[in-house]
């Protein structure tokens, strides 16, 4: 049964395969590891493909997500602001809400990591040290929260800032794990915790309907229909 | 054991901000209810849109949304302090769209940068076509006036959606100016065959060759 279970990789339809390292059970945890880092940046990617495609169709700019005239007392609040146009609470409101997005996104890698399905400030505190871009938010959660993330890492991971520039913490393709290089700090690895579900489901059916009705749409429907077997498996 | 309550949405967001925790980090006193409701914005908006990106059993705890409140008025603050420098070093008194894209885009936010931009895009144009009030639909009349001196066209919304779609593309389109060499141009060697050019190379020291290649 674990024999089963440690080798069909759980790989949605759509998403690339992962590479043949994450085969390897000496690096199981942190092949499974990366092998999470991989889906969230894809999911990532498809996540602002889809928001571009969703704004193309925004007709409307009565209905906002987010009020503007708190927006603008926010803006208001820094003392060197003088004059707002109209169309800044109205972009801060769009923009605002993909940062949410993402940062909701990010957290809910690190709760998935914890086999929770609720989304805790730890979960948010494990985003914001993990995102280049988000080392404005370090004062906004506590230490303590910060300590629970650098144990459940193992003392904390250094990786170096990739040269592109690009804004994520982690660099694009997931490296096996070497001897202490980038190893989870967990006491025990179950045979089945290699395999993590892919996350965020929900977003993912958004995705296919969004695919659905749109003709040109470089990416292929990425839908997991092996959720309920992993579940099963589970 | 952790503790894992998750907060239904069912409460009403007045009451849940009228006890918000303890933000770190911050002295603040929270005597003025008003101004502390003030600082976030409100909590079931932001639950709402975080919902959109997790599972269908996915659930929020409260504090996570509190926490996700505080991120998103520091994310205003962060960058409405870049675009207001931008604009004071401008000698600009007013913070417009272009000034919040240039500012996200310097903290590094860029992949916010395109859909910002489609967006402010169509919010520019469709900014002189309000229906809804009767000002509006007074100024509305005066601005169909206008355009229609301006656009023979205007009626057919076809060609208008045409203009929409040219203008969109035009701002997104990203300009490379090709660099113009300019051609030196280098002289040609002096005319062999002409007398004066040989007299310039020959001075005085060969009259007589001159005459002769002459006659």
């Amino acid at each position: 049964m674990d024999t089963n279970n440690q080798q069909p990789p759980p790989s949605a339809a759509g998403i690339p395969p992962p590479p043949p390292g994450t085969t390897i059970s000496a690096a199981g945890g942190g092949a499974s590891y990366h092998h999470l880092l991989q889906q969230q940046q894809q999911q990532l990617q498809l996540f602002w493909t889809y928001q571009r495609q969703e704004i193309e169709q925004v007709n409307d700019f009565k209905n906002h997500q987010l009020p503007l005239a708190r927006i603008k007392k926010i803006m208001k609040a820094d003392e060197d602001v003088r004059m707002i146009s109209a169309e800044a609470p109205i972009l801060f409101a769009k923009a605002c809400e993909l940062f949410i997005l993402e940062l909701t996104i990010r957290s809910w890698l690190h709760a998935e990591e914890n086999k929770r399905r609720t989304l805790q400030k730890n979960d948010i505190a494990a985003a914001i040290t993990r995102t280049d871009i988000f080392d404005f938010l370090v004062d906004i959660v506590p230490r303590d929260e910060i300590k629970d993330e650098a144990a459940v890492l193992g003392g904390g991971m250094v990786v170096a800032p990739t040269a592109s520039g690009v804004p994520y913490y982690y660099p694009p393709m997931g490296q096996p794990a070497g001897p202490g290089g980038m190893m989870i700090g967990r006491p025990a690895m179950d045979p089945n915790g290699v395999y993590v579900q892919p996350p965020s489901q929900a977003w993912q059916s958004v995705w296919q309907t969004s695919t659905g009705t749109g003709d040109d749409v470089s990416y292929g429907s990425g839908g997991s229909s092996g959720q309920g077997n992993l579940d099963g498996q589970g | 054991m952790t503790e894992e309550s998750p907060e239904e949405d069912h409460g009403s967001p007045g009451v849940a901000e009228t006890n918000p925790g303890s933000p770190s980090s911050k002295t603040n006193n929270n005597n003025n209810n008003n101004k502390e409701q003030d600082r976030f914005l409100p909590i079931a908006n932001v639950g709402r849109i975080m919902k959109k990106v997790l599972p269908g059993n996915g659930k929020i705890s409260k504090d996570a949304k509190e926490t996700v409140q505080e991120c998103v008025s520091e994310f205003i603050s962060f960058v409405t302090g870049e675009a207001s420098d931008k604009c004071q070093r401008e000698k600009r008194k007013t913070i417009n769209g272009d000034d919040i894209i240039w500012a996200i885009t310097t903290l590094g936010f860029e992949d916010y940068v395109a859909p910002l931009k489609v967006y402010l895009c169509k919010y520019r144009d469709t900014e002189g076509e309000k229906v809804n009030s009767p000002k509006q639909q007074q100024q509305r009349q005066q601005q169909q006036q206008i355009q229609q001196q301006n656009h023979h066209n205007y009626q057919f919304q076809e060609q208008d959606q045409n203009n929409n779609n040219m203008s969109c593309t035009s701002y997104i389109s990203h300009h490379h100016p090709s660099p113009f060499l300019p051609v030196d141009h280098q002289p040609f060697p002096n005319i062999a065959f002409s007398p004066k050019s040989l007299q310039k190379q020959f001075p005085q020291q060969h009259d007589n060759n001159i005459d002769s290649i002459h006659w």
